[in-house]
């Protein structure tokens, strides 16, 4: 069973990795493209770049509330449904941001505004990419101590890496900015994506059996994890976007899209990184101490 | 299952510290119905009820030198060139009280004969921690119940940013009680409880850090100095009240907003110099040892009425209201609730067997439940904070799936001695994501992203909360139900 059918053991290791890689190489030449023009990997949001972010709920049309605010650098006005609206303003001097407090308060008593600074933005910047780089190599530390063998923690290592990036390129395409929420959605990543390629390579190489029997049984408990974590995620983004809240909304929408990627990349460049590894010393592999042994297999499972 | 069974499953030490710490929480959140409304024990940060936060920015510096020259010399000279307020921190570094640029410095310290070793925007950490009382202390006494004062210290000690929460006010009234200055006067004793008054805060030139006057002694006290028309009426009503003559019968006070902080005769020394001179340095002591130097802090804000040592900008702001706050609160609450159904949905399509989702279920609110009232003692819940603890709910069913498939390998029920190897195995997997997860966040929890700190640290604690409490009792759990007759 599963929630879609994919026979992991169907393919070999060469056609396996080969979507991926083709995506990963898209996915990079976005995020370099962006870290070319802005210093990120995302195009930056406001809490970055600098600029006012608000929330209202009210009956104005979007025309409306654009002419209300003519003359400040409205950037973006985002509908949701419920009569809600996210608008994004650009940098602009002191006073004119004071006046900016005022006249949304006037009409829009209700609203939510966060405002940051463009030099805090910067601080803010590099402190969120300094975050990101220490999380990786943490990650990959930890990877390493867990496997001991080389190629299989490479393998773990480039999968969430190759999480992240196509995430990455896949915000840029669809204009999601980086915000300190969506760089915390991306970090969560890490951990997420790792998750199912452990499960992956300690059920592969720690343990005896038949490769193909290992691979389907890993594949049936990964998808599942995967399956529960999107549906987690999804109900998070449905609410978040019916309701307009934004920052939850931007941690769903990364989420999600990253763990569509995960599936991916632990069942088509993991795996396929695996099976080649594993094929390639002849599949005699004991590997791991105390946690090796298994019953005697039977076929089939549920 | 029958009851024997039940009993045994509670007497597992990992079933009942389960049920003690769900229990615990139960009681620390303490929801309970007041005016028919459901309250609880939790705390919401900003996006979850009304109220506004400030990031400001020091306008200062901190500066790293190298000079030949006495320090006390080089300083003086600095501080002359540049009009800025100069304190030394120690022999290489100087804290410039005034917003300059790398450039700008640059010439200046050359011609007082040094040079330039680092430049960092911001504050020492001891001037961070002044700010960081002034405004406590503000905040405090306007009675304002739930607030936050936060620096935002880098790696180096240098502070940049100190952010300020206050829950319950709107984005002006946030900015007036920050900006706001006390009246601040001095007043001297008539006769009995009579008093007049001397001067207004306006002429308090500078205040100085508590010090030991004599330097060594142990009496602690606080230097300030008054300008000129500060100083002529300060020798004026010493003198015509009678304090120069009868200093302990005259005693000066001091108020703030007038409130009496501080009440003290004039020194006999002090009382013999006004009668000659005026005096612009004055001292007021507060006493010996260590409720000196409270004393000595408190009046040394109480002097600066409110004002900031350090000038600030607003380097970011932001508001929410009321409406909108619980708004989201409902929204987090219908977001956890849904994600925690179609969890159960995804499972119950996998495993078809309620007396495997059930617990699976029941395990994940519980997790739930303690995160909640771990963070009524630490952490105050926001948007961010929530969509972690939701994350949470995610990677952690993910790991009873692990544990699940694991112990029913081949779709039969192990024997008592296999199990536990199989549970191990599992939790094994368990422990290296969950390191992995606790590493990717640990960043963000030391960092002072501000706003993410919460995040991190409830899906760090949750992780631990998983792999030392939760997945052991389900483990134990699933083997009690699976090991039933079928």
């Amino acid at each position: 069973m599963g929630l879609f059918s994919y026979d992991v053991n169907r393919y070999t290791p060469q056609q396996m990795v080969i979507i991926p890689l083709i995506l990963l190489a898209l996915a990079l030449i976005s995020v370099g493209y962006s870290m070319y023009t802005t210093g990120l990997p995302v195009q930056p949001g406001i809490d970055f770049s600098g600029g006012t972010a608000v929330t209202v709920f009210t009956t104005d049309s979007q025309q409306q509330i654009s002419a209300y605010f003519a003359g400040y650098p409205l950037e973006g006005i985002e509908p949701g449904i419920n009569n809600g609206y996210y608008l994004k303003f650009g940098n602009m001097p002191d006073a004119q941001l004071q006046s900016l407090t005022q006249k949304i308060t006037e009409r829009y008593p209700d609203a939510k505004i966060d405002q940051i600074g463009e030099s805090f933005g910067k601080t803010l910047q590099s402190q969120a990419v300094l975050a990101l780089i220490f999380s990786f190599i943490g990650m990959a530390i930890v990877v390493f101590i867990s496997f001991r063998t080389f190629v299989p923690s490479v393998a773990v290592v480039l999968s969430a890496f190759a999480d992240i990036v196509m995430t990455a390129g896949f915000m840029n395409v669809i204009g999601l900015t980086l915000t300190l929420n969506t760089v915390a959605a991306l970090l969560m990543l890490i951990g997420y994506s790792v998750d199912s390629d452990i499960l992956l390579t300690m059920r592969t190489l720690k343990r005896q059996g038949k490769l193909e029997d290992k691979l389907a049984g890993a594949f049936r408990t990964g998808i599942i994890m995967t399956s529960t974590a999107i549906a987690a995620v999804a109900a998070m983004w449905v609410v978040s976007w019916w309701g307009q809240v934004e920052t939850i909304n931007q941690i769903a929408t990364v989420l999600l899209i990253g763990l569509v990627f995960d599936i991916l990349n632990t069942w088509l460049t993991n795996a396929g990184i695996i099976k080649w590894y594993i094929t390639r010393k002849g599949g005699a592999l004991l590997t791991g101490g105390g946690i090796a042994k298994t019953e005697p297999k039977k076929k089939g499972g549920k | 299952m029958n009851s024997k069974e039940i009993i045994d499953l509670i007497k597992d030490w990992r079933v009942a510290l389960l049920i003690i710490l769900v229990v615990a929480s139960l009681i620390a959140i303490n929801p309970h119905f007041e005016n028919g409304q459901l309250t609880t024990n939790l705390q919401y940060g900003l996006d979850l009820q009304k109220g506004a936060w400030l990031q400001l920015e020091f306008k200062s510096e901190v500066v790293g030198y190298q000079t030949d020259r006495p320090v006390a010399d080089f300083a003086g000279d600095v501080k002359n060139l540049t009009g800025a307020d100069i304190l030394v921190l120690d022999n290489n570094k100087i804290e410039i009280r005034k917003l300059y640029t790398q450039d700008q410095l640059t010439p200046i310290f050359q011609q007082a004969g040094g040079t330039i070793t680092s430049f960092e925007p911001g504050v020492s950490k001891a001037t961070a921690d002044d700010v960081k009382r002034i405004l406590d202390n503000k905040i405090n006494s306007l009675g304002t119940r739930d607030f936050r004062v936060n620096t935002l210290s880098g790696l180096d000690g240098v502070t940049r940013y100190i952010r300020v929460e206050l829950a319950g006010v709107s984005m002006s009234e946030a900015q007036n009680i920050v900006g706001r200055q006390g009246k601040f006067e001095i007043r001297i004793v008539t006769t009995g409880n009579q008093t007049e008054h001397v001067l207004y805060g306006d002429t308090i030139t500078g205040v100085g850090n508590p010090s030991q006057e004599p330097p060594g002694s142990g009496k602690w006290g606080v230097a300030f100095n008054l300008n000129d028309a500060g100083a002529a009426a300060f020798q004026q009503a010493a003198i015509r009240y009678g304090a120069t003559t009868d200093p302990n019968n005259h005693n000066v006070m001091m108020l703030l907003d007038n409130q009496t902080v501080y009440s003290a005769p004039l020194s006999s020394e002090l009382a013999g110099n006004l009668q000659n001179q005026q005096v612009k340095s004055l001292f007021a002591s507060t006493g010996t040892g260590n409720s000196g130097l409270d004393a000595a802090n408190n009046l040394e804000i109480h002097l600066r009425a409110g004002a900031l040592p350090v000038d600030v900008s607003v380097a970011g702001s932001g508001s929410v209201s009321a409406v909108l706050g619980d708004h989201f609160k409902n929204m987090a609450l219908l977001a956890g609730i849904l994600a925690l159904l179609t969890v159960g949905l995804v499972i119950f399509y996998r495993y078809r067997e309620p007396a495997i989702v059930l617990p699976m279920i029941f395990i994940n609110a519980s997790e739930i439940i303690i995160l909640l009232g771990i963070s009524v003692y630490t952490i105050q819940l926001d948007l961010a904070t929530i969509a972690g603890l939701i994350a949470v709910l995610g990677t952690g069913i993910d790991q009873l799936v692990i544990i699940t498939d694991e112990i029913l390998h081949e779709g039969k029920v192990p024997s008592p001695n296999i199990y536990q190897k199989r549970l191990s195995r599992a939790l094994s997997i368990i422990v290296a994501s969950a390191a992995t997860v606790i590493i990717a966040m640990l960043p963000l929890a030391l960092m002072d992203l501000s706003t993410l700190r919460g995040f991190a640290i409830i899906t760090i604690l949750g992780v631990l909360i998983g792999v030392t409490i939760t997945r052991p009792a389900y483990g134990r759990i699933i083997m009690a139900i699976l090991s039933k007759p079928q």
